[in-house]
């Protein structure tokens, strides 16, 4: 349940540290982001000497959430922490690596794993 | 579909119950129910925790070691499906889950065998004490048969037959 506001960490290696929430893409008046959705943020912290820089507004798909993710077959899976991984317009990721467990609904999204 | 089992108190998780966290180093913690996942966050030893399988398995009190457990396997390649040999399983799963569930049984009855003549020693002697207690004295001493049984003394022959000459 990502909403504008909410840090995000970073999990890949495309530089950024940490993100802000300021839109969730979908419908106009859009409350929450789950996994698999994507948001507008803007980065709140970034390593040093990488090609994105702090207080650059880019876009991000969320990888894991506190929130729990419901599957059909009744399994409920819950994270760690809130997650993002840092993507372009089309929707390729930006990083080459991504850290830490990724739900399989994302696996539809070609991030290289 | 997989019956997982409970991070916490090893009790199986069917699907559709409980709920798996996963950490950040990508290890996950399977809950059969909330009050094991509520434990999970507070960060409680599940050793430590009486009602846990594993406390119980740690202090002796359940049985640790013994062949069934050796059937019960995670066993991660899916196996070709063969008519024969799932039935067979099936009825396997069956007769150990029988023999398994008494050994554990005996086991525990083993266990508790010395509490138990214990307590009926100290039962016994109790009664003796407080007979008073159960029957009144006065009906004690004419029914004989609610007595406890008499403590024999013996008393030996040599002593009459000193008294014999002095009643002469």
């Amino acid at each position: 349940m990502i909403q504008p506001q909410t840090h995000l960490n970073v999990a890949d290696n495309s530089g950024a540290r940490e993100l802000m929430c300021i839109r969730v893409i979908g419908a106009s008046n859009r409350r929450y982001a789950h996994i698999g959705d994507v948001i507008v943020a803007v980065i709140k912290e970034a390593v040093p000497n990488t090609p994105l820089e702090r207080s650059e507004v880019i876009r991000a798909v969320i990888v894991r959430t506190r929130k729990e993710l419901k599957r059909d077959n009744g399994m409920i899976i819950r994270s760690d922490d809130n997650a993002a991984v840092v993507i372009d317009q089309e929707g390729n990721p930006k990083g080459t690596q991504i850290f830490g467990a990724i739900a399989r609904e994302l696996r539809q999204l070609n991030l290289l794993k | 579909m997989r019956l997982e089992k409970c991070w916490f108190c090893s009790s199986t998780v069917y699907p559709g119950h409980g709920i798996q966290f996963v950490r950040n180093d990508a290890k996950i913690f399977c809950f059969c129910r909330s009050k094991c996942h509520k434990n999970f966050k507070m960060k409680r030893n599940p050793r430590k925790v009486k009602w846990t399988k594993a406390y119980r398995r740690l202090h002796g009190k359940d049985m640790t070691q013994d062949s069934t457990f050796e059937f019960e396997r995670k066993r991660n390649r899916p196996e070709r499906y063969d008519r024969n040999l799932a039935e067979n399983t099936l009825k396997a799963i069956k007769k150990i889950d029988k023999i398994r569930s008494d050994r554990a049984s005996d086991h525990i009855k083993n266990r508790l065998k010395t509490g138990k003549v214990q307590r009926q020693k100290e039962a016994r002697k109790q009664l003796e004490l407080g007979i008073h207690l159960v029957k009144a004295p006065l009906a004690l001493a004419q029914d004989s048969s609610l007595c406890l049984p008499k403590i024999k003394v013996n008393v030996s022959q040599a002593q009459t037959e000193e008294n014999q000459p002095m009643e002469d």
